[in-house]
């Protein structure tokens, strides 16, 4: 259990109670929709597309209805219609055509929420409609052009070994590959799909927006304040001092508040700019799932070349992702997932080929693993199929070819620091009892086979290459009286607990106790551009800034201790040896009379060897890498296919665990968000439309469906890691749920699954297909 | 969608079931139907669903009228009399989970009811909520169809017992009248000790709706059925109540009844649909699969 | 109309269009708003609040259902400014992570509790099942529940 600690102990490494702990339990915190009602508040709706293309004609307001109460924006009413992001090609209201179902239109203001359910009735939309290009192969192959010259958002070609020497000497490095791989001894090849995923936070996408004598004001559940800064600063030319931007307490973003918040906090502020007052913007669960952004559906084709021994030789994979009707993050995310598309295994020669295309569906975005997921469950799957080509255990081709310390990655980046997947699937191995469970599998008792199967995976850790040196991630200290520290940063709490963990960082650094460290409400106004709470490169990244700030910070102070009191003792906080030396507090206190302001404004400085060619896509795509093992048991039901996850075992490199509980609450998580891709998440589409948007049914799994989770936190400290190591967290534990979920079915009954998700109707199908369906 | 409508409605409280049944004659002879509130799990959720109510010229259309009925004693309790158990139309699935009578005579009734929503659902949903609404999904539907139960209702020209084989005559309709009330359940108990069987297949493990559900119930003597009642969910417009296959399992031993059959009784007596939550082939699939383990477990060879 | 009600221990009274739904009088009116909504169709057990001591969800009950009923939110969960031993539990055990969930799971908790004061873990997964988390993987939530429940046997606090 954890405890509070003494305090003047280190926390680093401890489990501490969260900060953000007693309000959340007590009902205090603030999320958006609990901000009390401003004077003259009204509630803002959307009026959508109701179809996936078409040339939007016009508008008509229903003439029969008062409008006297209503604020009505149109696209006219917007100053520059672009949501700012890195295309610029996403309208804030649609104007001319449509793109896709659900786009924003019209938007409506009033007071009087019935009266306002009825205005979005009382808008007709002229519309005709176009044929919608509604799938990714249909987008690449260019039939009907719905986005730029050809739909293509982004393509990427990484190529290694013999493919990159060709493409040196600029010869067809595709040629190249084919050939490496024709001279392999075994050659699989397989296509492996996986679809749309919803974040589902628990709490809706909300914000408030208002403008007074200071600006645009907006508040919000909102995951990176400075992405909304700078949408606004585009769409209204405002000076960046004018626009104000505050996270209020945040409900679980898991990526789906990243860049979506800028666009409902546009259009909230759109209204408040012509009615003239604040407007609330809450979606409901519904608008919610069928207007923002989800995971890019993604279909890779791989073929890979090894020895009979299993030594991997040879590797073409092909992605092909569905952006959506406009690129939002998509060019990012594509890159993460072809980045990690050879998985975290050693080959001689790699060709990958990425694509991205626009479809008429609304746009994918940033969704937790950001691509690696997809690529992961690729590669995870199809060297699942080698192995059983070779007569071996998956575990054992793994083991073999994991990346060790020395090895290159696809990109040609020797691992130098912090490698351990081999130290991870040691220790998932044993804790799970893998080897012997496999070795008697599948058990089956009754109309129950059990099975197991394991993922080994790797997870770049903070921004793709250059990320780091473009972004300048700045992090503030300040002193504040008592010899108190506020850390100043962009970087969000919504959830994953930055505020606990920096708050341990900067006292650890400072050699402070923890309750001497306070942690600022993130607003643009008063924190510096710490960069997004994205890339699992808060603790990592942005942490390690706060380290550098808090360590100065406390210099600074002791400098001034023994300024008083030459030969006083460094280091210690309270009583220092020998009368009357000055206390801490005192010393802090007399440096912030004398300076008025104390701070410690830092700036991200990325490891020296980080060498990233962003032309050739070469080099070191991330710092480090974090690592993990996953192994899964699960129960087939045999007449049904009803899949039980009865166990799950994960070894995860973290680095450093800061705080370990909090470590196991991400792993766990994220494991379960990957599980419930796998098995029962689903969007369903029917001509652009979705189906399902409502918690009934889009299935994540409930306390019963969760298996018990047994973590095993891995330490192999990353030396440019703040508290002595730490690594990227947040997103790794998305990528080796499915693969492995799919591994155990694949051991309890034989079918080896390809595509996600895998719903007991879709195993059965595939279970009839192989001639094994009707086993009653 | 239009939840802001809900403050439109009038609600109503009665003091029993008489001035109930006078409110619904008095609001039937008008055509303006009454709607009875007890859970809202159903009734909340369609509100929200709906689009907002016409507006009229003159102003918004008049909602109909709620009469609350969470409450109501007369719809309320759990009462075992010799064989029969008789259960209030008011009754929650958390007060039958709770119920030591059902428990001890009615347990697939109990074990239903842990399968229904997950908690916060057993504690406001009731039987007399699910059978009016007559959603052919339902769980609680499908447990009664097997018992065979009868549905007592009520309305000022008196009382009228309902079969459960003749309740539905559609997709969420009943042959339930406007001005009727449903008042209770009444079961004809089997012999105790007697086998049930309950399976429910949905998306996950609570809060699901079915995409299969099978109830069962039986009396087997030497190796014969002599009462197989049996109620299926979502596999039809109505719970499926499985005639043929009832009548081929009572009209010889077990023992001789073949998978083939068995397969085709089913195929006779379900229409199941492709939809958001399964589809057709899934649910054929599951539905001779959950029939052909529970005659097994009656000693079938199937 | 007028309904009377007892909200975490105090006599309340509202004044709302009957078929208002008990979150919208909690969260409006009552000044309750640790009382969330995430799904208004009862699946997500954000809003679950105890009514006469069992689990509900708010955005399934009329107001004009509740006179003289017995309401607790989270916000009655803490007994004079001191923390309860779920909630403590939770706090420490990293029950609660982006925290939307945290009142209606600790509401459901607190229902288990009052009647199986050493509930199997099963059983408190059961109990928890109508309430949907997106954060934890509820192994964490399972673990506050279960460490909650060996503290109160322990005597360490009386539920409110």
């Amino acid at each position: 259990m954890a405890t509070s600690p003494p305090a003047s102990a280190s926390t680093v490494g401890r489990s501490v109670p969260r900060t953000d702990g007693p309000p959340k339990v007590t009902g205090a915190s603030r999320y958006v929709d609990d901000i009390p009602a401003m004077p003259g508040e009204i509630f803002g709706r959307t009026v959508r597309s109701p179809v996936p293309r078409g040339i939007l004609r016009g508008v008509r307001l229903d003439p029969a209805f008062d409008w006297s109460d209503v604020t009505v924006v149109l696209a006219e009413d917007v100053p520059v219609n672009v949501v700012a992001l890195i295309l610029d090609d996403q309208p804030i209201l649609a104007t001319g055509k449509v793109n896709h179902a659900y786009e924003p239109i019209v938007l409506l203001g009033c007071a009087d929420r019935l009266k306002l359910a009825r205005a979005v009735q009382a808008v007709a939309l002229d519309i005709d409609p176009l044929p919608p290009v509604l799938d990714a192969r249909a987008a690449l192959d260019g039939g009907e052009i719905i986005w730029g010259a050809d739909n293509v958002i982004k393509r990427y070609l990484i190529t290694h070994g013999c493919a990159d020497a060709a493409r040196e000497r600029g010869e067809a490095s595709e040629a190249a590959i084919d050939a490496a791989l024709a001279r392999c001894e075994v050659v699989v090849t397989g296509t492996y799909a996986s679809h749309h995923q919803e974040q589902l936070y628990i709490e809706p996408q909300g914000v408030i927006a208002w403008w007074d004598e200071a600006g645009a004001h907006a508040t919000g559940s909102i995951q990176c304040p400075f992405y909304v800064h700078k949408a606004f600063l585009k769409a209204f030319g405002l000076p960046p001092d004018r626009i104000h931007i505050t996270q209020s307490v945040t409900g679980g973003g898991f990526g789906g508040k990243e860049e979506y918040p800028s666009i409902i906090a546009l259009h909230a502020a759109l209204l408040a700019r012509k009615s003239g007052r604040p407007v609330r913007m809450i979606y409901d669960r519904t608008e919610d799932i069928e207007a923002t952004t989800k995971r890019h559906p993604a279909s890779c084709e791989i073929t890979s070349g090894c020895d009979r021994d299993g030594a991997l030789r040879a590797l073409k994979i092909r992605i092909l992702m569905d952006g959506g009707a406009y690129a939002t993050l998509t060019q990012v995310v594509l890159s993460r997932g072809a980045l990690h598309a050879a998985g975290a295994y050693r080959w001689d020669d790699v060709w990958i080929e990425a694509a991205a295309v626009a479809t008429n569906t609304p746009p994918n975005g940033a969704f937790r693993g950001f691509g690696a997921p997809q690529t992961i469950w690729a590669i995870e799957r199809h060297l699942d199929r080698v192995a059983r080509e070779l007569g071996c255990d998956p575990l054992d081709l793994k083991a073999k070819n994991v990346l060790r310390p020395g090895d290159s990655t696809a990109t040609g980046q020797v691992l130098r620091v912090s490698v351990a997947g081999e130290e991870c699937i040691t220790r998932a191995i044993a804790a799970s009892g893998y080897r012997q469970k496999r070795a008697a599998g599948p058990v089956v008792r009754g109309r129950v086979a059990r099975g197991i199967g394991l993922s080994v995976f790797m997870h770049g850790a903070g921004f793709t290459g250059s990320g780091e040196r473009y972004y300048k991630g700045k992090v503030a200290l300040d002193l504040a009286p008592g010899g108190r520290l506020r850390i100043r940063t962009a970087s969000t709490d919504i959830g994953q607990g930055t505020e606990t963990v920096f708050r341990q960082i900067a006292a650890d650094a400072a050699g402070l106790p923890l309750d001497r460290v306070e942690f600022a409400v993130p607003c643009t106004t008063t924190v510096p551009d710490s960069g997004p709470t994205v890339a699992s490169r808060t603790v990592m990244v942005v942490g390690s800034i706060v380290e550098a700030a808090a360590r100065e910070l406390a210099s600074r102070v002791r400098a001034e201790q023994a300024g008083q009191e030459p030969g006083a003792g460094e280091g210690d906080g309270g009583a220092a040896a020998g009368p009357p030396a000055l206390s801490f507090e005192e010393a802090a206190d007399r440096l912030l009379a004398r300076e008025g302001q104390v701070t410690s404004l830092k700036q991200y400085e990325p490891p020296d060897y980080v060498r990233w060619d962003d032309e050739a896509y070469k080099g070191d795509a991330y710092p480090c890498f974090g690592w993990a093992c996953d192994v899964v048991e699960v129960e087939v039901d045999l007449d049904t296919f009803e899949v039980t996850v009865v166990d799950f075992w994960s070894a995860t490199d973290v680095g450093k665990a800061i705080h370990p509980v909090m470590c196991k609450g991400q792993i766990e998580g994220g494991s379960l968000q990957a599980i419930g891709w796998a098995l029962s998440e689903e969007i369903v589409w029917q001509g652009g439309r979705i189906k399902n948007p409502r918690m009934t049914n889009y299935i994540i799994p409930t306390s019963l469906d969760a298996p018990p989770f047994h973590v095993v936190l891995v330490e192999e400290p990353f030396p440019f890691g703040p508290g002595g190591g730490a690594k990227g967290i947040g997103e790794m534990p998305m990528d080796g749920g499915a693969p492995a979920v799919a591994a155990a079915i694949e051991h309890a009954t034989g079918i080896a699954a390809r595509a996600l998700p895998l719903t007991p109707e879709r195993l059965l199908e595939a279970a009839w297909s192989a001639g094994r369906g009707e086993r009653l | 969608m239009s939840l802001a409508d809900l403050r439109l409605f009038e609600m109503r409280h009665v003091a029993g079931l008489g001035p109930l049944c006078e409110i619904m004659a008095e609001r039937a002879a008008l055509g303006a139907p009454v709607t009875l509130l007890a859970g809202g799990t159903d009734w909340v959720v369609e509100q929200e669903l709906r689009p907002p109510l016409e507006v009229a010229a003159g102003g918004p259309a008049a909602p109909p009228l709620v009469v609350d009925v969470s409450r109501l004693s007369d719809l309320r309790g759990i009462s075992l009399s010799g064989d029969t158990l008789r259960v209030g139309a008011a009754t929650t699935y958390l007060e039958m989970l709770r119920s030591d009578a059902i428990a001890a005579r009615a347990p697939l009734l109990a074990r239903m009811s842990r399968d229904v929503g997950a908690v916060q659902i057993q504690a406001r949903g009731t039987l007399g909520g699910n059978l009016a609404t007559a959603s052919p999904a339902a769980d609680g539907v499908a447990a009664l169809a097997a018992y065979d139960a009868t549905v007592v209702v009520q309305s000022v020209r008196g009382e009228r017992r309902i079969p459960m084989s003749a309740l539905q005559t559609g997709y969420k309709r009943t042959s339930r009248a406007p001005d009727e009330v449903i008042v209770a359940v009444e079961i004809a108990l089997p012999a105790p000790g007697s086998p049930w069987y309950w399976r429910k297949i949905g998306a996950r493990r609570a809060q699901a709706i079915s995409k299969v559900a099978l109830a069962g119930v039986a009396e087997v003597r030497s190796g014969r059925a002599a009462r197989l009642g049996l109620g299926m969910a979502s596999v039809a417009p109505t719970t499926a109540l499985l005639p043929s296959v009832r009548a081929l399992c009572v009209s010889r031993p077990l023992a001789e009844l073949t998978g083939a059959e068995v397969d085709a009784a089913v195929a006779q007596d379900i229409s199941p649909i492709d939809d958001v939550r399964s589809t057709r082939g899934y649910r054929e699939h599951c539905a001779r699969g959950v029939v052909r383990e529970l005659l097994r477990q009656l000693g079938a060879q199937v | 109309m007028k309904v009377s009600l007892v909200v975490n221990g105090s006599p309340r009274e509202v004044d709302l269009p009957p078929l208002s739904r008990l979150l919208d009088a909690l969260r409006g009116p009552l000044g309750l708003t640790g009382t969330k909504e995430g799904c208004a169709e009862g699946e997500c057990g954000a809003c679950t609040v105890l009514l006469d001591g069992d689990p509900v969800n708010a955005c399934l009950v009329a107001i004009g259902q509740c006179e003289g009923r017995r309401v607790t939110t989270v916000e009655g969960l803490a007994c004079a400014g001191h923390l309860s031993p779920l909630q403590r539990c939770f706090v420490e055990e990293g029950g609660a992570q982006c925290g939307i969930c945290t009142p209606g799971m600790l509401l459901s908790a607190e229902a288990l509790l009052a009647r199986s004061p050493d509930p199997s873990e099963l059983e408190v997964r059961e109990a928890l099942a109508g309430n949907l988390c997106r954060c934890t993987g509820y192994q964490r939530i399972v673990e506050s529940v279960r460490a909650a429940a060996a503290l109160r046997r322990g005597g360490g606090g009386a539920a409110p």
